[in-house]
């Protein structure tokens, strides 16, 4: 393996991956309170997937109600509830916490500093987003995570508030996120031409967190202020001199970098675990950080493309905001088009092609294809004003980009990093389950979304009428939905089951091995 | 069926192009993952991909814009011939127009003898009819799905929809499709196409 030791560097530091078991010897207030990266790390990967559970038992319950026409046992108000929870806990306390926690474990590793700096920020980034979710819990919100003034204060839920404090908590405790982020990418000693695409992707994103958490935050004080009535004017109520609209941008500023949250750390580990798995560089370094800055770049301006049809007359602006998010899809063909070509410059190891991780990784790609590809329409504002708007064809395409791409990314991180915190191997056969069950759950989920909103199905529609082709897709998104739920519990025991009875995990858990027998040996079947 | 948008011209080629990038972009990643012999891509092969990328950014900007700017076409005709004001000889164009009024939750459809009806509209078959929609409490969506037209109505500003009722009667479904409170699922309402077509004669007063 003839690699040039900028490369190397590039590649990130072996040297600090060994297998320990962190989770058998750590004490339980070691894991709240200390500000050691591993431990930081992990209490935000194992929080994350409490909500994940959380999350996806929401879900489970309303596309129960969901599989056929008519109302079986839900009202509209704990629908709605339940809705919101779901988007928000998914979004806000599993997928962006997930993902930043991995990248608290891998940056101080692949870049050699072996710490976090500014882990107290860490910290309380993560404590305010507990009693961020706690808040919710208890508010109960039902304004869907958009929170559409003036909608979000006209709810009559008296706790409606405990709902926009909540977002001004998340806002604080992304704009931490971003700090550290930020901090750790320059940690590198490498200089920035040779500094791991991780690290890139961490000074990127960490950046955009920053910025735009901030009006995210003036959003959640506005909502607040505007329920409460503080000021004489309002900011978002037109009743009392606010705007709407005004609301809608500033929101959407916030709204679609927030996409790109979880999407850009679920990137970076792709560029970090690829190159170790298939034991040779990704194909292009630059074309990775190009990519980088082109979408931290391009993210801000094109939040209005989530509110076209509010115009009867589409004008100069509105086109303007089209082009450009049609153009935000270069930097992601160039991460995509990045991967398939590392995949095919040289033959893929024979290990690497039974490797759980690797797996994972490779269906997040068809994922981000799948559900990116065909979001080219969405941006434009003929076809948007026609089926796509706030029809299921959008909850298709961001099912398709946050869950089969950064969610199953972030599962591909936290597999790859198991033995490196156990010091145990999972369990081959129920992680082969686990994936299978979720590639064809998600599957067919978001295919039946796609068709579902194509039908002209509204999204946040607790009943619905029998029209022909509705019922069926729902009930596909139910039996789909049903499917990734079983694959999450075969993934949660062999997280539990393996902590304590997984195979100890050999010095190198991941080699790169280019002969099929030796291969079947080092990583067997079970 | 020929609709208000006329959305199956460009931009069918559009949903075909889309479609056959998302199928390329697998078939990439199979051969990356099975395919025999292996080289390492050029550069130039990217930059090949990102130029046909661009290329079709413009086309799509320029067949979006297009039909949806003749969509427009009659809306802001309208409103040049009646300086912003929307009475007058500008909405003659139409066979018929309907003032919307969409509340939490259900619609109120006005017609020009002000008459009231809630969540029912009745139009004739064929007919042009303009929906001049408002809402008073919170952002709302206004979609008919025959009509293959969707609408944002937020509190700060009147919207104008036009749509050509189809050529069969029947009842077809108006619906909210922006979350505005609980009662969001209940927003519905029919677009009711009965009677005969209007005539070609059709222009001065019914």
């Amino acid at each position: 393996m003839a690699t040039t030791e900028i490369e190397q560097q590039r590649m990130g530091h072996p040297a600090h991956w060994k297998p320990e078991n962190l989770v058998g010897n750590i004490s339980f207030v070691e894991l709240l309170f200390s500000n050691d990266y591993r431990y930081i790390a992990l209490k935000g990967i194992f929080t994350a997937m409490i909500m994940l559970a959380l999350g996806g038992a929401f879900a489970l319950i309303f596309r129960s109600e969901l599989a056929v026409p008519d109302v079986q046992f839900l009202g509209a108000k704990i629908y709605m509830t339940l809705m919101t929870l779901h988007g928000m806990v998914m979004v806000f306390g599993f997928l962006i916490p997930f993902v930043v926690s991995i990248s608290y474990y891998m940056l101080p590793r692949v870049l050699g500093t072996d710490r976090l700096y500014w882990a107290g920020a860490a910290q309380a980034s993560y404590w305010i987003l507990i009693v961020a979710a706690v808040l919710l819990v208890i508010g109960r919100p039902d304004f869907t995570w958009t929170a559409y003034a003036p909608m979000s204060f006209r709810t009559g839920n008296e706790f409606i508030w405990m709902g926009h404090l909540s977002i001004i908590l998340v806002a604080v405790s992304e704009f931490l996120a971003g700090v550290v982020l930020v901090r750790n990418a320059f940690s590198g000693t490498g200089g920035w031409k040779n500094t791991p695409l991780m690290a890139w992707a961490a000074g990127t994103i960490g950046l955009l967190f920053m910025v735009s958490t901030l009006p995210l935050g003036f959003v959640g004080y506005g909502l607040l202020s505007d329920w409460a009535q503080w000021n004489p004017t309002a900011y978002f109520d037109p009743s009392r001199g606010g705007s709407v609209k005004f609301f809608l941008y500033v929101f959407w500023t916030y709204g679609h970098p927030a996409v790109y949250l979880p999407f850009v750390p679920a990137i970076a580990i792709i560029y970090t675990i690829m190159p170790r798995f298939l034991g040779h560089p990704m194909w292009s370094y630059w074309s990775g950080v190009v990519a980088f800055i082109l979408l931290a770049v391009g993210a801000m301006p094109i939040g209005p493309h989530h509110f076209q049809p509010v115009y009867t007359v589409s004008g100069d602006y509105q086109r303007f905001v089209q082009i450009l998010t049609m153009l935000v899809f270069i930097p992601s063909v160039l991460h995509v088009f990045n991967w398939i070509s590392t995949l095919f410059m040289k033959p893929i190891p024979d290990s690497a092609r039974r490797f759980i991780p690797f797996k994972f990784m490779v269906m997040a790609i068809a994922f981000i294809v799948y559900g990116g590809a065909t979001a080219f329409l969405n941006a434009q504002i003929a076809p948007d004003s026609d089926f796509i708007h706030n029809t299921y064809w959008i909850p298709a395409h961001f099912h398709a980009m946050f869950f089969g791409f950064a969610g199953q990314m972030a599962i591909a991180g936290f597999y790859y990093l198991y033995p490196y915190f156990t010091g145990r191997m999972f369990h081959q056969g129920m992680a082969n389950a686990h994936f299978w069950l979720w590639q064809v759950g998600l599957f067919i989920k978001i295919t039946g979304m796609g068709v579902a909103g194509y039908l002209y199905f509204p999204r946040w529609v607790y009943d619905y009428l029998d029209i022909p082709g509705w019922a069926e897709a729902q009930l596909f998104i139910t039996i789909g939905g049903f499917l990734v739920g079983i694959g999450f519990i075969f993934f949660v025991v062999n997280v539990v089951w393996s902590a304590r009875n997984g195979k100890i995990a050999p010095e190198d858990p991941w080699p790169v091995i280019h002969d099929e027998k030796i291969a079947a040996t080092a990583v067997p079947a079970e | 069926m020929e609709n208000a948008l006329g959305i199956w011209g460009s931009q069918a080629t559009l949903m075909a192009i889309t479609a056959s990038f998302t199928v390329l972009g697998l078939v990439m990643l199979l051969a990356a993952l099975f395919m025999g012999r292996r080289w390492k891509p050029s550069y130039a092969f990217e930059f090949g991909f990102i130029a046909i990328m661009i290329g079709l950014v413009f086309y799509a900007d320029w067949a979006s814009t297009e039909t949806y700017s003749a969509y427009q076409e009659n809306l802001n005709a309208e409103e040049k011939k009646v300086s912003g004001n929307y009475v007058g000889e500008g909405e003659a164009a139409f066979d018929r127009v309907v003032t919307v009024i969409a509340f939490q939750w259900g619609f109120a459809f006005i017609d020009k003898d002000d008459k009231i009806s809630r969540n029912a509209t009745i139009v004739k078959p064929g007919e042009k009819v303009l929906f001049k929609i408002v809402s008073n409490d919170v952002i709302h969506g206004f979609n008919i799905p025959v009509a293959q037209i969707t609408a944002e109505i937020d509190p700060d500003s009147k919207r104008e929809v036009w749509i050509k009722a189809p050529d069969k009667p029947g009842k077809y479904l108006i619906q909210c499709v922006n979350y505005c409170g609980v009662g969001h699922s209940q927003m519905k309402a029919w677009l009711v196409v009965q009677g005969d077509a209007p005539t070609a004669s059709v222009g001065e007063d019914i």
